[in-house]
């Protein structure tokens, strides 16, 4: 068990997210940012999808019950095992009484404490994740508070020896103010001008204070939609298509001058005009942008895609070689 | 062979890990029914790989994990499914046709519209008499028989956990009721509360944000956590995709009753199974609608 000291700003259980229930209403959830979270179980030598916990800019504070083996990875807060500075990427073993204080970053927004066998709470169709605004999954269906007795699993045989593994350099994310995200272009993009389009990919788009686990706001540019005649049924102006599911990562117009990309947490559909939806290992490092920082677009080929997402397994594979 | 005159669906990959199938923009009670129809067949078919299909009102979304199944074949075994959908003959559905009791221009949802007035397009009218106007009604009642004198066919689930988009069936697009939504959403919006955007009607199953027209109230949840009421035992949403809706006006004293009934645990909804058929739809229009409401308890 692992008795939470301070609840720090917004700690949830996540997982890789739930599958099947998206036609429901009910979105994946899931880590923000799966790389970091990936790298996080491989140290502890858990399997990949075992739940751990996700802190977002400033960390929390806990008391662990249970002699185990932990890492953090993710956007670097500064932490500390019992007042000694503990690194993150790194495994290192925890004993009954040890209190982990993990507090702000500078940089990056999402951390992942993963523990050895992983968060023990129930899974909500199929799933440990936390859906915070349906209060669905993780601990109580809600981010931990100050007080709570989060129950862990028994450390996995061979736990003990990833103590001191750590990850190389090269293979953390670069958590840089500016990030180029890649998407494929589709979706409703036809409602776009050409000038709309144009301005849109080479804008640097500035991201908003209300970016969340729903969402990422951007602001900073203005796109125009192309006059196309309004889709019959539609509700609303020209910015508004046939209510129909959104892809998580779809990047999508709230108007001429806001835009947003769909997170885990996202709505599962509605009427925005979309254009086209970022690959999923851009999402992970746009969750670690912080407000204020920039994107620009990029549109790439499916195949394009396809080697990027090639490139992230293998990368991960190399790793767990160095690791296990 | 009858047909649905639809244009061939529009596939597009969303990312890595997408598929979003466009059957027509326009929204058409007929690309519903295929869109329903696809995503069945996808999921009987239990192809491995595949995590999420969804059916949408006029198009539908598939999520699969490219370390299994190729993003490219998917696509090319999506269009041979899409293709031998597109026949109504073999589009019948069981679904059930369930009857909601509302109290059209209620207080509680004209006290939160005019809590929201600085947000509405037209500030000195209410939800309702917006709606009126915008679609040429002079007279309440008449706007609330015209409401509810059809079925709506839900046709597609999301938003929300419970949340169902219905579009009324045996219409001409001229004959529907439209309106455009908030362009600023209500950062607040009553449970049960029956809204009108687009050519689609909703009923918000929880209390927060919402856009939509409100012009009444739903007397019966939507959404029931506690799985008390017997048609809520198998799972906490009432809105199934492909179910038809029928409104019923009911005045306060009716609504009331309802409400104890609900409270009670005791409430049955009134609602019937029918066999749905897009052929007879199809070739008969509204009256088939007509033939489907009849007897419903």
């Amino acid at each position: 068990m692992i008795h939470i000291k301070k609840a720090g700003f917004w700690t949830t259980v996540q997982d890789t997210g739930r599958t099947g229930t998206y036609y429901l209403g009910l979105p994946p959830s899931g880590a923000a940012d799966k790389y970091s979270y990936y790298i996080g179980n491989m140290l502890v030598a858990n399997p990949m999808n075992f739940a751990a916990l996700e802190m977002t800019l400033v960390g929390s504070t806990f008391e662990f019950h249970k002699r185990t083996v932990v890492a953090l990875t993710g956007a670097p807060m500064k932490a500390y095992l019992n007042h000694d500075p503990i690194p993150f990427w790194e495994a290192f073993e925890v004993k009954e009484g040890d209190i982990l204080s993990v507090q702000e970053c500078r940089k990056g927004v999402k951390s992942y404490l993963c523990i050895s066998g992983g968060v023990q709470v129930d899974e909500i169709y199929g799933s440990k994740s936390t859906y915070e605004f349906n209060k669905i999954g993780g601990f109580k269906g809600r981010k931990l508070k100050e007080g709570d007795e989060l129950p862990i699993n028994e450390p996995l045989p061979g736990a003990f020896k990833q103590v001191g593994k750590s990850v190389p350099l090269t293979y953390t994310p670069l958590l840089d103010d500016f990030q180029e995200l890649r998407f494929t272009i589709g979706l409703s993009s036809y409602l776009l001008s050409d000038e709309g389009l144009k301005n849109f990919l080479s804008t640097d788009w500035t991201v908003s204070y209300e970016s969340s686990r729903v969402a990422y706001r951007y602001k900073g540019g203005k796109v125009s939609f192309s006059q196309q005649h309004r889709p019959f049924g539609a509700a609303g102006g020209p910015a508004d298509v046939v209510d129909f599911a959104y892809p998580i990562g779809s990047v999508m117009f709230v108007n001429e001058e806001e835009l947003i990309v769909l997170q885990n947490d996202g709505t599962t559909g509605g009427s925005y005009v979309s254009v086209g939806a970022v690959i999923s290992s851009d999402l992970d490092r746009m969750a670690q942008l912080r407000p204020k920082s920039t994107s620009r677009f990029r549109a790439i080929t499916f195949d394009q895609a396809m080697e990027a997402r090639k490139n992230r397994k293998a990368r991960l594979g190399k790793l767990e070689e160095i690791l296990l | 062979m009858p047909t649905f005159s639809l244009p061939e669906t529009v596939f597009s990959f969303g990312g890595d890990e997408f598929i979003y199938a466009e059957i027509t923009r326009d929204m058409k009670v007929e690309s519903n029914l295929k869109a329903l129809a696809v995503t069945k067949e996808l999921r009987d078919r239990n192809i491995p790989g595949i995590s999420d299909v969804v059916s949408s009102n006029a198009s539908y979304l598939v999520r699969y994990n490219p370390e299994v199944i190729s993003g490219k074949d998917l696509v090319d075994y999506l269009k041979e499914i899409d293709y031998t959908k597109s026949d109504p003959a073999n589009l019948g559905i069981s679904v059930r046709m369930l009857e909601i009791p509302v109290w059209y221009d209620d207080p509680v949802t004209r006290e939160c519209t005019d809590r929201f007035i600085d947000r509405h397009p037209d500030p000195s009218l209410s939800n309702l008499e917006f709606c009126m106007k915008m679609n040429g009604f002079s007279d309440k009642e008449a706007f609330i028989e015209h409401h509810s004198s059809i079925p709506y066919l839900i046709t597609m689930l999301g938003f929300m956990p419970g949340t169902a988009w219905q579009f009324p069936l045996g219409l001409k697009e001229q004959e529907m009721i439209q309106a455009p939504k908030y362009k600023s959403p209500r950062t607040d919006t009553p449970e049960r509360s029956v809204g009108v955007g687009g050519a689609f009607t909703v009923i918000y199953p929880v209390r927060g944000s919402g856009s939509y027209q409100l012009i009444g109230r739903s007397a019966v949840p939507v959404y029931d956590s506690s799985q008390k009421l017997a048609d809520f035992q198998d799972t906490s949403f009432l809105a199934r995709l492909g179910d038809l809706w029928k409104y019923r006006p009911v005045n306060e004293s009716e609504y009331m009753r309802i409400r104890k009934e609900i409270k009670d645990g005791t409430y049955r909804f009134n609602k019937k199974d029918i066999e749905l058929s897009p052929l007879e739809y199809v070739n008969k229009g509204k009256k088939y609608i007509q033939e489907l409401m009849e007897d419903i308890q």
